[in-house]
Protein backbone atom coordinates (compact mmCIF):
# COMPACT_ATOMS: atom_id res chain seq x y z
CA UNK A 1 0.00 0.00 0.00
CA UNK A 2 1.52 3.36 -1.01
CA UNK A 3 2.40 5.74 1.78
CA UNK A 4 -0.22 8.41 2.34
CA UNK A 5 0.67 11.97 1.48
CA UNK A 6 1.23 14.29 4.41
CA UNK A 7 -1.24 17.17 4.50
CA UNK A 8 -1.65 20.10 6.85
CA UNK A 9 -5.16 21.29 7.71
CA UNK A 10 -5.42 24.70 9.38
CA UNK A 11 -8.96 25.32 10.62
CA UNK A 12 -10.09 26.82 13.93
CA UNK A 13 -13.47 25.08 14.10
CA UNK A 14 -12.82 21.94 16.11
CA UNK A 15 -15.50 19.53 14.88
CA UNK A 16 -15.02 20.42 11.22
CA UNK A 17 -11.23 20.08 11.45
CA UNK A 18 -11.28 16.83 13.39
CA UNK A 19 -13.97 15.28 11.21
CA UNK A 20 -12.14 16.08 7.98
CA UNK A 21 -8.77 14.96 9.32
CA UNK A 22 -9.96 11.70 10.87
CA UNK A 23 -12.15 10.80 7.89
CA UNK A 24 -9.30 11.48 5.45
CA UNK A 25 -7.14 9.08 7.43
CA UNK A 26 -9.84 6.41 7.72
CA UNK A 27 -10.53 6.56 3.98
CA UNK A 28 -6.85 6.46 3.09
CA UNK A 29 -6.98 9.84 1.34
CA UNK A 30 -4.12 11.44 3.23
CA UNK A 31 -2.35 11.64 6.55
CA UNK A 32 -3.61 14.91 7.95
CA UNK A 33 -1.86 16.98 10.60
CA UNK A 34 -4.26 19.37 12.31
CA UNK A 35 -3.61 22.95 13.38
CA UNK A 36 -6.25 25.05 15.09
CA UNK A 37 -4.56 28.41 14.53
CA UNK A 38 -2.04 30.25 12.41
CA UNK A 39 0.40 30.26 15.31
CA UNK A 40 0.23 26.49 15.74
CA UNK A 41 0.47 25.97 11.98
CA UNK A 42 3.51 28.22 11.74
CA UNK A 43 5.32 26.04 14.27
CA UNK A 44 4.30 22.80 12.56
CA UNK A 45 5.30 24.11 9.13
CA UNK A 46 8.74 24.99 10.48
CA UNK A 47 9.25 21.54 11.94
CA UNK A 48 8.18 19.12 9.19
CA UNK A 49 7.53 19.00 5.46
CA UNK A 50 4.11 18.51 3.88
CA UNK A 51 2.95 17.49 0.42
CA UNK A 52 0.16 20.07 0.56
CA UNK A 53 -1.92 22.24 2.87
CA UNK A 54 -5.53 23.33 3.29
CA UNK A 55 -5.58 26.62 5.16
CA UNK A 56 -8.40 28.70 6.61
CA UNK A 57 -7.59 32.34 5.82
CA UNK A 58 -10.54 34.03 7.56
CA UNK A 59 -9.41 36.58 10.14
CA UNK A 60 -12.47 38.48 11.28
CA UNK A 61 -13.55 40.71 8.39
CA UNK A 62 -10.15 40.37 6.73
CA UNK A 63 -8.00 37.53 5.39
CA UNK A 64 -4.72 36.25 6.74
CA UNK A 65 -2.39 35.13 3.95
CA UNK A 66 0.63 34.79 6.24
CA UNK A 67 0.89 31.02 5.99
CA UNK A 68 0.56 31.07 2.20
CA UNK A 69 3.42 33.56 1.98
CA UNK A 70 5.49 31.63 4.46
CA UNK A 71 5.29 28.49 2.33
CA UNK A 72 5.64 30.18 -1.05
CA UNK A 73 8.65 32.21 0.09
CA UNK A 74 10.42 29.05 1.24
CA UNK A 75 10.27 29.81 4.95
CA UNK A 76 8.90 26.39 5.89
CA UNK A 77 10.21 22.83 5.90
CA UNK A 78 8.08 22.09 2.81
CA UNK A 79 8.93 22.70 -0.82
CA UNK A 80 7.79 26.23 -1.78
CA UNK A 81 5.64 24.93 -4.65
CA UNK A 82 3.52 22.41 -2.72
CA UNK A 83 -0.19 22.57 -3.65
CA UNK A 84 -2.19 24.89 -1.42
CA UNK A 85 -5.94 25.25 -0.94
CA UNK A 86 -7.75 27.81 1.17
CA UNK A 87 -10.97 28.01 3.17
CA UNK A 88 -12.62 31.41 2.97
CA UNK A 89 -15.97 32.83 4.02
CA UNK A 90 -16.18 34.80 0.76
CA UNK A 91 -14.07 35.66 -2.24
CA UNK A 92 -13.99 38.93 -4.18
CA UNK A 93 -11.79 40.00 -7.08
CA UNK A 94 -9.11 41.39 -4.77
CA UNK A 95 -8.80 38.18 -2.83
CA UNK A 96 -8.92 36.10 -5.98
CA UNK A 97 -6.01 38.09 -7.43
CA UNK A 98 -4.03 37.66 -4.21
CA UNK A 99 -4.64 33.92 -4.23
CA UNK A 100 -3.71 33.62 -7.91
CA UNK A 101 -0.51 35.52 -7.20
CA UNK A 102 0.31 32.88 -4.61
CA UNK A 103 -0.60 30.02 -6.96
CA UNK A 104 -3.38 28.69 -4.74
CA UNK A 105 -4.80 25.55 -6.31
CA UNK A 106 -8.30 25.56 -4.84
CA UNK A 107 -10.72 27.75 -2.88
CA UNK A 108 -13.35 26.25 -0.58
CA UNK A 109 -16.10 28.73 0.27
CA UNK A 110 -18.65 28.70 3.10
CA UNK A 111 -20.70 26.83 4.12
CA UNK A 112 -17.82 24.58 5.09
CA UNK A 113 -18.71 20.93 5.07
CA UNK A 114 -16.42 18.02 5.89
CA UNK A 115 -17.14 16.57 2.46
CA UNK A 116 -15.84 19.72 0.75
CA UNK A 117 -12.67 19.60 2.82
CA UNK A 118 -12.21 15.93 1.94
CA UNK A 119 -12.62 16.76 -1.75
CA UNK A 120 -9.97 19.45 -1.40
CA UNK A 121 -7.60 17.16 0.49
CA UNK A 122 -8.06 14.46 -2.16
CA UNK A 123 -7.32 16.98 -4.90
CA UNK A 124 -4.22 18.21 -3.07
CA UNK A 125 -3.03 14.63 -2.58
CA UNK A 126 -3.39 13.96 -6.28
CA UNK A 127 -1.62 17.13 -7.37
CA UNK B 1 -46.07 14.28 19.73
CA UNK B 2 -45.67 10.53 19.14
CA UNK B 3 -48.68 8.27 18.59
CA UNK B 4 -48.06 4.81 20.00
CA UNK B 5 -51.46 3.35 19.11
CA UNK B 6 -50.52 1.37 16.00
CA UNK B 7 -47.79 -1.14 16.84
CA UNK B 8 -49.35 -4.31 15.46
CA UNK B 9 -46.91 -5.33 12.71
CA UNK B 10 -43.67 -3.53 13.31
CA UNK B 11 -40.76 -5.41 14.84
CA UNK B 12 -40.05 -3.98 18.31
CA UNK B 13 -36.47 -3.10 19.11
CA UNK B 14 -34.70 -6.25 20.33
CA UNK B 15 -32.78 -6.56 23.59
CA UNK B 16 -29.03 -7.30 23.45
CA UNK B 17 -27.82 -10.41 25.26
CA UNK B 18 -25.56 -8.28 27.45
CA UNK B 19 -28.36 -5.89 28.43
CA UNK B 20 -27.69 -5.79 32.17
CA UNK B 21 -24.00 -5.00 31.69
CA UNK B 22 -24.83 -2.54 28.91
CA UNK B 23 -27.21 -0.65 31.16
CA UNK B 24 -24.64 -0.64 33.96
CA UNK B 25 -22.10 0.87 31.57
CA UNK B 26 -24.67 3.52 30.59
CA UNK B 27 -25.69 4.41 34.14
CA UNK B 28 -22.12 4.81 35.36
CA UNK B 29 -21.67 7.70 32.93
CA UNK B 30 -24.32 9.68 34.85
CA UNK B 31 -25.65 11.21 31.63
CA UNK B 32 -29.31 10.18 31.57
CA UNK B 33 -31.73 13.03 32.28
CA UNK B 34 -28.93 15.59 32.52
CA UNK B 35 -29.17 19.05 30.92
CA UNK B 36 -27.96 19.69 27.38
CA UNK B 37 -24.20 20.05 26.94
CA UNK B 38 -22.53 22.12 24.26
CA UNK B 39 -19.98 19.40 23.46
CA UNK B 40 -22.78 17.08 22.32
CA UNK B 41 -25.09 19.76 20.93
CA UNK B 42 -22.33 20.96 18.59
CA UNK B 43 -21.86 17.50 17.14
CA UNK B 44 -25.55 16.96 16.31
CA UNK B 45 -25.77 20.49 14.89
CA UNK B 46 -22.75 19.75 12.72
CA UNK B 47 -24.27 16.43 11.58
CA UNK B 48 -27.60 18.05 10.67
CA UNK B 49 -25.81 20.65 8.55
CA UNK B 50 -23.26 18.27 7.03
CA UNK B 51 -25.91 15.83 5.86
CA UNK B 52 -28.64 18.41 5.28
CA UNK B 53 -31.17 16.53 7.41
CA UNK B 54 -33.93 18.00 9.60
CA UNK B 55 -33.24 15.68 12.55
CA UNK B 56 -30.00 14.58 14.22
CA UNK B 57 -29.79 12.89 17.61
CA UNK B 58 -27.54 11.42 20.22
CA UNK B 59 -29.83 8.75 21.60
CA UNK B 60 -29.06 6.72 24.72
CA UNK B 61 -31.01 3.51 25.26
CA UNK B 62 -32.36 3.08 28.76
CA UNK B 63 -34.42 0.10 29.98
CA UNK B 64 -37.64 1.03 28.23
CA UNK B 65 -36.95 4.34 26.53
CA UNK B 66 -34.51 6.11 24.25
CA UNK B 67 -33.46 9.41 25.75
CA UNK B 68 -31.85 12.15 23.70
CA UNK B 69 -28.71 13.67 25.14
CA UNK B 70 -28.66 16.03 22.17
CA UNK B 71 -31.28 16.63 19.53
CA UNK B 72 -31.89 18.80 16.50
CA UNK B 73 -35.34 18.92 14.94
CA UNK B 74 -37.53 17.25 17.58
CA UNK B 75 -38.76 20.30 19.44
CA UNK B 76 -39.35 19.58 23.11
CA UNK B 77 -39.34 15.80 22.73
CA UNK B 78 -36.54 14.32 24.82
CA UNK B 79 -37.45 10.61 24.75
CA UNK B 80 -39.60 7.93 23.10
CA UNK B 81 -40.40 4.34 23.94
CA UNK B 82 -37.54 1.94 23.28
CA UNK B 83 -39.87 -0.57 21.58
CA UNK B 84 -40.56 1.82 18.73
CA UNK B 85 -37.03 3.21 18.51
CA UNK B 86 -34.90 2.73 15.41
CA UNK B 87 -31.82 3.09 17.60
CA UNK B 88 -32.81 0.01 19.57
CA UNK B 89 -32.30 -1.95 16.35
CA UNK B 90 -29.11 -0.10 15.45
CA UNK B 91 -27.23 -1.05 18.64
CA UNK B 92 -27.51 -4.74 17.78
CA UNK B 93 -24.64 -4.40 15.28
CA UNK B 94 -21.37 -2.51 15.19
CA UNK B 95 -21.96 -1.16 11.68
CA UNK B 96 -24.03 1.88 10.81
CA UNK B 97 -27.67 0.89 10.33
CA UNK B 98 -29.15 2.36 7.18
CA UNK B 99 -32.87 2.53 6.46
CA UNK B 100 -33.17 4.27 3.11
CA UNK B 101 -36.98 4.26 3.10
CA UNK B 102 -38.74 3.20 6.26
CA UNK B 103 -42.05 2.83 4.43
CA UNK B 104 -40.50 -0.01 2.42
CA UNK B 105 -38.85 -1.71 5.41
CA UNK B 106 -41.08 -4.29 7.14
CA UNK B 107 -39.38 -3.62 10.46
CA UNK B 108 -40.53 -0.01 10.43
CA UNK B 109 -43.30 0.51 7.83
CA UNK B 110 -46.07 0.79 10.42
CA UNK B 111 -43.91 2.13 13.23
CA UNK B 112 -45.73 5.12 14.76
CA UNK B 113 -42.62 7.25 14.22
CA UNK B 114 -43.04 6.51 10.50
CA UNK B 115 -46.82 6.69 10.19
CA UNK B 116 -47.02 9.74 12.48
CA UNK B 117 -44.74 12.56 13.61
CA UNK B 118 -41.86 12.96 12.97
CA UNK B 119 -42.70 10.89 9.84
CA UNK B 120 -39.33 9.17 9.53
CA UNK B 121 -38.48 7.91 6.04
CA UNK B 122 -34.67 7.84 6.14
CA UNK B 123 -32.58 6.77 9.12
CA UNK B 124 -28.83 6.25 9.54
CA UNK B 125 -27.67 5.30 13.02
CA UNK B 126 -24.06 4.83 14.10
CA UNK B 127 -23.87 2.76 17.29
CA UNK B 128 -22.01 4.43 20.15
CA UNK B 129 -19.78 1.57 21.25
CA UNK B 130 -17.47 2.30 24.16
CA UNK B 131 -14.00 0.78 24.39
CA UNK B 132 -15.48 -1.76 26.85
CA UNK B 133 -17.63 -3.05 23.99
CA UNK B 134 -21.04 -1.87 25.17
CA UNK B 135 -23.31 -0.07 22.71
CA UNK B 136 -25.04 2.66 24.67
CA UNK B 137 -27.04 4.30 21.90
CA UNK B 138 -26.50 5.94 18.57
CA UNK B 139 -25.58 9.09 16.75
CA UNK B 140 -28.28 9.16 14.11
CA UNK B 141 -29.49 11.32 11.27
CA UNK B 142 -33.10 11.26 10.11
CA UNK B 143 -34.97 12.65 7.15
CA UNK B 144 -38.63 12.80 6.19
CA UNK B 145 -37.84 11.73 2.64
CA UNK B 146 -36.01 8.65 1.34
CA UNK B 147 -32.24 9.08 1.13
CA UNK B 148 -29.07 7.18 0.38
CA UNK B 149 -25.59 7.62 1.84
CA UNK B 150 -22.47 7.10 -0.24
CA UNK B 151 -19.22 5.72 1.23
CA UNK B 152 -17.86 9.22 1.96
CA UNK B 153 -20.99 10.15 3.91
CA UNK B 154 -20.83 6.88 5.83
CA UNK B 155 -17.18 7.57 6.69
CA UNK B 156 -18.04 11.08 7.90
CA UNK B 157 -20.90 9.76 10.05
CA UNK B 158 -18.56 7.11 11.46
CA UNK B 159 -16.02 9.80 12.36
CA UNK B 160 -18.69 11.91 14.08
CA UNK B 161 -19.71 8.81 16.02
CA UNK B 162 -16.08 8.47 17.17
CA UNK B 163 -16.14 12.06 18.41
CA UNK B 164 -19.29 11.35 20.43
CA UNK B 165 -17.76 8.20 21.91
CA UNK B 166 -14.67 10.19 22.91
CA UNK B 167 -16.88 12.67 24.72
CA UNK B 168 -18.90 9.91 26.40
CA UNK B 169 -15.73 8.26 27.66
CA UNK B 170 -14.37 11.62 28.79
CA UNK B 171 -17.50 11.88 30.97
CA UNK B 172 -16.23 8.94 32.97
CA UNK B 173 -12.50 9.72 32.87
Amino acid sequence: MPELKQMLLVEPENILRRTAALTARSMGLAQVQEASSTAVARQILAERPFHGALISIDAGDAFDLTLLDLVRQGHSASRPRIPLAVLASRCDDTLLAALRERSVNRIVLKPFRARALLDALAALSGS
Amino acid sequence: MFNRAKVAHMIPAPTPSNEAERLAALYVLLLLDTPPEERFDKIVAFAAEEFDVPIALISLLDTDRQWFKAAIGLGDTCETGRDISFCGHAIMRAEIMLVEDAQLDPRFADNPLVTGPPHIRFYAGAPLILSNGYALGTLCIIDTRPRQLDPIALAILSTLRSLVVQELEASHA
